[in-house]
């Protein structure tokens, strides 16, 4: 038990560390949360509303 | 696998509102504060987002507003409820601290001073990473909540690694509610870190960055739920060598917290005494 613990948890901060390691250097990183949600990125008047009908599907009469 | 998203966008708050029932249910709620603000929060932007982007209700929705009103409405919704989320997971991290520490009061006073300027270090950071080449106001608040975000996911991942590895000197076990915590919310860090050099690569309309961005959520939440539904283990007494470094450190930190005393310096008359003063020393000096 004290060993899973202890590797399952240095394996979680190895691969945060790895990760955060592997950003590209002057590119602003983006943060999403933790979730199914879909990432809002465009701005917020964006016309197509950034790609919500994409996979959810958009009312028929194209509003 | 669209269909799998969908599923886990419903199991999120369902998650979410389970453990905050068991969390009241256990009795620790303001032991927990920051725990339960945290799924009061993602339970109701769960909710809020889920009725304007899934399929069914978006149908619906979209015969009375336009796509774009949606999106700005969903894009205010997410990016806010994200920045109080990234605040309370930080206000979490100090709880656990706290009550982890409690037993070492002079270390827990001294880390909670460096927690604190690290906190307003991040939120400085924050602020200032949000001022970036052609700046609007929301790629100012897209990046500075991802800064937040990214400060809190690195003070989470060492706060799991320091309970993990002093679990024993704080007289905690594996099953106690704050290393629950600490696991639940490291999965979701990880994650998070590991999405978003992802998505720099990708970007971010990709079905497997949802599924197992909402995955890591589920797992995080249903660690939490196990952890609320099984009764706690009493906290063991805490028994260290007088050779502890931690023993040690703690006696420093007490030291260090206490009131120091004054010296008078300068000329000083009698009259500038209580005459009770002027009497015990008058006392002391006769007996030598």
């Amino acid at each position: 038990m004290k060993t899973f613990v202890r590797v399952l948890v240095l394996s979680l901060v190895a691969t945060g560390a790895f990760a955060s390691s592997h950003y590209r250097d002057g590119v602003p990183t983006v943060h999403s949360k933790v979730s199914a949600m879909p990432v809002p990125i465009c701005p917020p008047s964006d016309p197509n509303g950034c790609g919500l009908c994409q996979f959810n599907g958009c009312p028929p009469d194209g509003k | 696998m669209i269909a799998l998203v969908n599923l886990l966008d419903l199991l999120e708050p369902a998650l979410c509102l389970a453990v905050l029932v068991l969390l009241a249910r256990s009795g620790q709620f303001r032991s927990y504060v920051f725990v339960g603000g945290f799924l009061a929060t993602r339970c109701l932007s769960c909710a809020l987002l889920l009725a304007l982007v899934h399929p069914i209700w978006l149908h619906h929705l979209g015969l009375l507003w336009s796509i774009q009103k949606v999106y700005m409405f969903y894009f205010v919704v997410y990016w806010s409820s994200y920045a109080i989320e990234a605040a309370l997971e930080l206000g979490i991290i100090y709880n656990i601290y706290r009550l982890a520490m409690a037993p070492l009061e002079g270390l827990r006073e001294l880390g909670m001073i460096v927690f604190r300027w690290a906190a307003a270090i991040s939120l400085a950071l924050a602020v200032a990473a949000g001022f970036g080449p052609h700046l609007t106001s929301s790629s100012f608040v897209v990046h500075a909540v991802s800064q937040l975000q990214q400060t809190q996911s690195v003070l989470t991942l060492s706060m799991l690694l320091f309970v993990c590895f002093t679990i024993k000197p704080l007289g905690l076990s594996y099953r106690s509610r704050m290393f629950g915590i600490c696991l639940g919310l490291g999965v979701m860090a990880a994650t998070d870190l590991v999405i978003s050099g992802w998505m720099t690569v990708v970007g971010t309309k990709i079905v497997p960055l949802s599924f197992v961005s909402g995955l890591a959520a589920c797992v995080g939440l249903a660690t939490w739920s196990l952890y609320f539904a099984v009764p706690e283990p009493k906290r063991r007494l805490i028994l260290l060598p007088t050779t502890s470094p931690f023993f040690r450190w703690n006696q420093i930190s007490e030291v260090l917290n206490d009131d120091p005393g004054y010296v008078a310096i300068g000329e000083v008359t009698l009259d500038m005494f209580a005459p009770a003063e002027v009497e015990i020393m008058r006392r002391a000096s006769a007996k030598m």
